[in-house]
């Protein structure tokens, strides 16, 4: 490999060891010849790629102290990180990302654009446009930027720097930290309550000319302090024309329970049918804490969800209930979800349902980690697929390792081409036709995970655009 | 013809099944003994046949066989069997005889392939209609062993049902709002807990609750013949006397029930007129009610010897 970029440099040398202090991406003036060369040379291309986004990312937002040993971190971590393929990265292995190849990147300007943010429903709420923080308002709610010093800032920025460590990383985590412009904090004090009254977290994406891709990279970072109760709400949505169009969200949110908190948290991914989602969500649970998340994602085109939940103590509670839909035709939805028990006595159920119709492409990694001192743990995990057409394709990999042997676990997973011909039956033994049946035990099917979240604004919206989608999809077939 | 039940339980009396409705039901006001409709001068079906018929053909099966579709076995062995409007009959057989398979495959189940024999429902030949069509021509089976339909309610499942009615009959679909001073009465009347619509069908209901939300449902949508199988087990006495209750006030000169059952306290409540025997896919023997009685007394081994 000839032209000495930065990229063929970074892929042979494992740089972790060593790391300047702050990194930049600059290349030399020839960049593009050489990355013309290293195309025609192969492998190598596809780091390029990753180094581009970076140092468009990098350019692109202001420095911040709190902000930059995350930085810092990732932007090393980028430099020896490979674009993941379904070949070289068992991460990816089911997972085409190629789509977020098919344009160059952009990047929204640091003035946000002009569309109205949309009205919140809770009183506490924080809304991005295109990745920026445009508004943080109500009880422990705040942009970092704006964080007078004192316990919640210092807090927040020890949770970043943390995060700097995070050894499950992917590019997509990496790009978020180096893109990211501000952070949106909850930061809810030792003792508060306020699970009754949700944090509404609006992402509103409007997508660019359709030349470009244009990339978000929205940050979010939730700390329940001890006995802390809090609920958020997380909607990702298109705000462009039509059906909102092309652009890339990568937002992170973070996490963090500490003893006895309990954090309840809704997530509706209802992008526009041309976008990318990548999304990771990171939690830490300290001891007898609970996390209850749900999650509906309905859009995009390609949609990746990591889930990587740590405990931290034992006797901790945790439930996750997913839902996603392919509604169209090569739509991508995955769920990466990781759980990684090292403490005795904890608590966790997991139900994953999907609903893949047209090519739409499913894919479940569900991975649950009960570790040597993880006894007594008791650990179910659930995976329901439908596949609707012939030419639906789902992958499901629950996995369970068990190494404590002091543990209940359960798991099970059923993919099934049609609905419960005993459950059609009753339905047609009071009458009620096969198709208006279908419907139902479809829409019932999602509604199931949909009635889980505690907000009703919120589930009746998205129970709503199941019913919507579902109908599209039917007449489309 | 009388219309079918739910029509006229929603466009006039929305309480009909209510033991207090004004529907010309004599039946109803009198105690339970006198409910049957031709309690006990009523004659054997044999010679039942020969006298004059008091109401219409509802339901007549003859030499009807089936078998179950995935494995070829056949259950029924050419079964014979007449109900009129009006009547109530019980089948009563051990277990394994193969009354549950009847009911099922009188309303469609996939289960179970017709291979031979008629089965006429209202002049019409059931065994070309799909299940729904059936069930929309007034037919409703209770399942002995009901299941569970995850994240539907039972509120929405009742209202379904009952549209699916209403629309055949050319009746404007009722909203959920309409809906519920009708379903709350019926859920009173059996007396269920009004949680119970809330619920999802049949989840985590125990074995009495599935029992009486078959019933709920054939009090919404009605019947002209219900089957009813085994409506009565895992009910305790009282209970018992509400399901009762509610099938009797279900009965009209027009409506026919066709009850499974293996115990007399249930015909003590809901009178039959006829009582068959069913043993290895066949109605082997058919009486009025002192046949049951006497399977009660004697067991099945006995009937062989009753005149
Ligand atoms: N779907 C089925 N698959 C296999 N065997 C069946 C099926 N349905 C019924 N049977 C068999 O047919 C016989 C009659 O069953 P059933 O009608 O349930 O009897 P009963 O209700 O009189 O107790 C039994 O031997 C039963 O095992
Ligand atoms: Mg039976």
């Amino acid at each position: 490999m000839s032209p000495p970029s930065l990229c063929a440099a970074a892929c042979s040398t494992p740089l972790r060891a060593a790391p300047p202090p702050l990194l930049r991406f600059r290349r030399p003036a020839s960049s593009s010849v050489s990355v013309s060369a290293a195309r025609a040379a192969a492998p190598s291309v596809s780091d390029d790629l990753v180094l581009r986004i970076a140092e468009q990312l990098e350019d692109s937002a202001a420095s911040s102290p709190l902000l930059d040993p995350l930085r810092s971190a990732s932007a090393l971590s980028l430099l020896s990180t490979p674009w993941p393929t379904r070949r070289s990265n068992e991460a990816f292995r089911f997972t085409d990302i190629s789509y977020l190849r098919s344009l160059p990147i952009s990047l929204p300007t640091q003035t946000p654009g002009l569309a109205p943010p949309p009205s919140p429903d809770a009183e506490s709420h924080i809304i991005f446009s295109d990745g920026l923080l445009v508004s943080a308002s109500g009880a422990h709610v705040a942009a970092l930027a704006d964080m007078p010093p004192g316990v919640a800032r210092d807090r927040a920025a020890a949770a970043l720097a943390a995060s700097a460590q995070f050894s499950h990383r992917d590019i997509f985590y990496d790009f978020n930290a180096v893109g990211a412009s501000d952070v949106a904090v909850v930061y809810v004090p030792e003792g508060a309550k306020m699970a009754g009254d949700p944090v509404h977290i609006m992402f509103g994406y409007s997508g660019s000319d359709g030349a470009s891709m244009m990339m978000s990279n929205p940050r979010v970072l939730v700390i329940a302090e001890k006995g802390a109760e809090v609920a958020i709400v997380e909607e990702h949505f298109g705000t462009g024309e039509g059906d909102g169009g092309c652009y890339w969200a990568n937002p992170v949110v973070d996490i963090i329970v500490e003893e006895g908190a309990r954090v309840v948290h809704s997530y509706v991914q209802r992008q526009s049918s041309a976008a990318a989602h990548t999304k990771w969500t990171t939690v830490q649970q300290n001891t007898s804490s609970t996390y209850e998340f749900v999650e509906v994602s309905t859009g995009g085109r390609l949609n990746r969800h990591n889930l990587h939940i740590q405990q931290l103590g034992p006797e901790t509670v945790t439930e996750l209930s997913t839902f996603h839909l392919t509604s169209q035709n090569k739509q991508i939805h995955d769920l990466h979800s990781r759980l990684i028990l090292d403490h005795p006595r904890g608590y966790s159920r997991q139900l994953h349902k999907l609903i893949a119709c047209g090519s739409g492409n499913g894919i479940f990694d569900g991975n649950i980690q009960v570790n040597r001192y993880a006894q007594q743990t008791d650990a179910g995990q659930q995976t329901k697929c439908l596949l609707l057409s012939p030419k639906a394709v789902v992958n499901v990999k629950p996995n369970l390792q068990i190494i404590a042997d002091d543990v209940k676990c359960t798991h099970g997973a059923a993919i099934s081409g049609d609905l419960d011909p005993n459950e059609l039956f009753y339905f047609q033994a009071r009458g009620v036709d096969v198709k208006t049946a279908t419907d139902a035990l479809l829409f019932s099917f999602g509604a199931q995970v949909i009635n889980r979240i505690l907000f009703k604004p919120v589930e009746q919206k998205a129970l709503a655009q199941l019913k919507e989608l579902l109908t599209l999809s039917r007449q489309s077939n | 013809m009388a219309p079918p039940f739910a029509a006229a339980a929603v466009s006039s009396h929305p309480s009909l099944f209510s033991p207090s409705t004004s529907r010309p039901a004599i039946r109803r006001h009198l105690p339970p003994s006198s409910i049957s409709v031709r309690p006990r001068r009523c004659p054997p079906a044999a010679s039942a046949a020969a006298a004059e018929p008091a109401g219409k053909l509802l339901l007549e099966v003859h030499g009807l066989t089936a078998s179950v579709k995935e494995t070829g076995q056949q259950i029924l062995k050419g079964v014979d069997l007449t109900i009129r409007e009006g009547e109530v009959h019980a089948i009563m057989g051990k277990n394994g005889s193969g009354k549950s398979t009847l009911t099922k495959v009188l309303v469609g189940h996939p289960h179970y392939e017709v291979t031979g024999g008629t089965i006429m429902f209202k002049g019409e030949n059931l065994i070309d209609m799909e299940p729904e069509e059936r069930s929309l021509a007034g037919l409703f089976m209770s399942f002995q062993a009901p299941i569970e339909i995850p994240g539907v309610s039972n509120y929405d499942f009742l209202l379904m049902a009952l549209n699916a009615r209403r629309e055949k009959d050319g009746l404007p679909a009722l909203g959920p709002l309409e809906f519920y001073s009708v379903v709350s009465q019926k859920v009173e009347a059996l007396k269920m807990e009004p949680k119970i619509l809330d619920r999802n069908v049949n989840e985590g209901f125990s074995g009495g609750e599935r029992k009486r939300n078959e019933i709920l449902q054939l009090s919404v949508v009605g019947a002209d013949l219900a089957l009813l199988d085994e409506i009565d087990s895992g009910l305790d006495v009282d209970a018992l006397e509400d399901v009762a209750h509610a099938v009797n006030g279900l009965l009209t000169p027009q409506n026919s029930v066709l009850m499974i059952t293996h115990y007399q306290r249930l015909l003590d409540l809901i009178k039959p007129s006829y009582v068959h025997i069913m043993e290895s896919g066949k109605i082997v023997k058919t009486g009025d009610s002192s046949l049951a009685s006497h399977i009660n007394e004697g067991g099945f081994k006995s009937i062989a010897s009753f005149v």
